[in-house]
């Protein structure tokens, strides 16, 4: 016998039903599945979580691509079309602004985590809010190109730009971005 | 099977197999049985609510685990779209060619990382999330692979893009194309083993 929370044994029941299974086989069956997994090595929160964070990211419409496909093309545009190619992550990066200021009050702290979880481990990002209402976003990427670097800052900047902040400082370099922006007084 | 007990707390049935392997697990990590398996409920009651089992959130992890040892990073889609449509018109040729070398890395990178282990099957799995498609479909049957990829969203010039992707990876696994048609959004392949690869 497992002494479970009854608000967990509850929704428990209610899962078994909807899978038209018995309690007694739902219960049994998540748990040979979880006792596997932690045998395996990994953690089910863990699993969980990055589950969630997949569904979040597609739902931000973001979707993974190999990362040195991406920086050769990014390359490629920056001698054939810069500006062109700047102008359309610039909006990409006024839009993900709008859409994060529309989500909620605090849509700063949103993009953060969004950028946090979307770095997918392979570049570094950190934003900061001072109190006197700038904000320093540094972002570190082992393997960005000049180009790329540029063209992520464009985003970031095109993002702050939608919060109603201009860039003060401006840092772009193979690897390296930082930025530190205001809102005009 | 759900019993009343004390406190709040209902009392579940678990078959004595499984209550050993839970002792063992709980002893190794320090917890209690009733503990670990509540844990464990409420991250698959989680997993539940976004519409997936545990097997199928472990095998999305192991998925992207092996994505992100491959080099993948999430980027947004619509920014990449519109910086491919800018450019296909004049570099369609170089970009196709960057999309099969990328493949051939990734098919290569598959071949040493799953040793041969229904590598296949992966890439099934892998094109899905990767390109974000609605039905992928490859089938195996004595050396010849039979490939079907479907998105109802995918432009023509993606399209041919993910084709030569395709391409360089079933060349790195040991396939080269013996056939197959494209359309925008929609793209058949036929490959066959190559000899000594």
């Amino acid at each position: 016998m497992l002494a479970a929370r009854e608000q967990i044994a509850n929704r428990v029941a209610e899962l078994a039903k909807r899978r038209g299974t018995t309690v007694f086989q739902t219960v049994n069956d998540i748990l040979e599945q979880a006792v596997r997994v932690e045998e395996m090595g990994l953690s089910l929160e863990e699993v969980v979580d990055k589950r969630d964070a997949l569904e979040k990211a597609r739902k931000l419409g973001f979707a993974f691509t190999i990362e040195r496909l991406l920086y050769e093309v990014v390359d490629l545009a920056d001698h054939r079309a810069k500006d062109d190619v700047s102008e359309i992550w610039l909006d990409a990066g006024r839009w993900y602004g709008k859409y994060f200021a529309s989500r909620s009050k605090d849509g700063i702290r949103e993009f953060r985590e969004a950028m946090e979880l979307l770095s997918f481990g392979t570049y570094e990002f950190e934003l900061r809010e001072n109190r006197d209402g700038v904000i320093s976003i540094a972002c570190v990427g082992e393997r960005f190109t000049s180009a790329y670097s540029g063209l992520f800052s464009v985003f970031i900047e095109g993002v702050l730009e939608a919060f109603g902040y201009r860039t003060v400082d401006r840092e772009v370099s193979k690897s390296i971005i930082r930025l530190r922006f205001e809102k005009p007084r | 099977m759900v019993q009343e007990a004390p406190k709040d707390t209902k009392l579940i049935v678990l078959s004595s197999r499984l209550v050993e392997r839970l002792r063992a697990l709980a002893l190794r990590r320090g917890v209690s049985i009733s503990g670990f398996a509540s844990e464990a409920l409420e991250q698959a009651l989680r997993a539940g609510d976004m519409g997936v089992s545990i097997q199928e959130a472990v095998d999305l992890y192991q998925l992207m685990q092996i994505q992100k040892g491959a080099g993948a990073l999430q980027v947004s889609r619509e920014s990449l779209d519109q910086l491919i449509g800018k450019l296909y018109e004049s570099s369609g040729e170089e970009l196709r060619g960057i999309w099969y070398d990328a493949g051939r890395w990734y098919g290569e990178y598959l071949r040493v990382k799953l040793k041969g282990d229904d590598v296949l099957g992966f890439l099934e799995k892998a094109l899905l999330l990767s390109w974000n498609l609605d039905e992928v479909e490859v089938k195996e049957d004595v050396g010849r692979v039979r490939l079907r990829c479907a998105s109802f969203m995918m432009s023509l010039e993606k399209t041919e893009l993910l084709v030569s992707y395709v391409s360089g990876v079933m060349f790195s696994l040991g396939y080269a194309e013996v056939g197959g048609e494209h359309l925008r959004g929609m793209a058949l392949l036929r490959y066959g083993k190559v000899g000594n690869r």
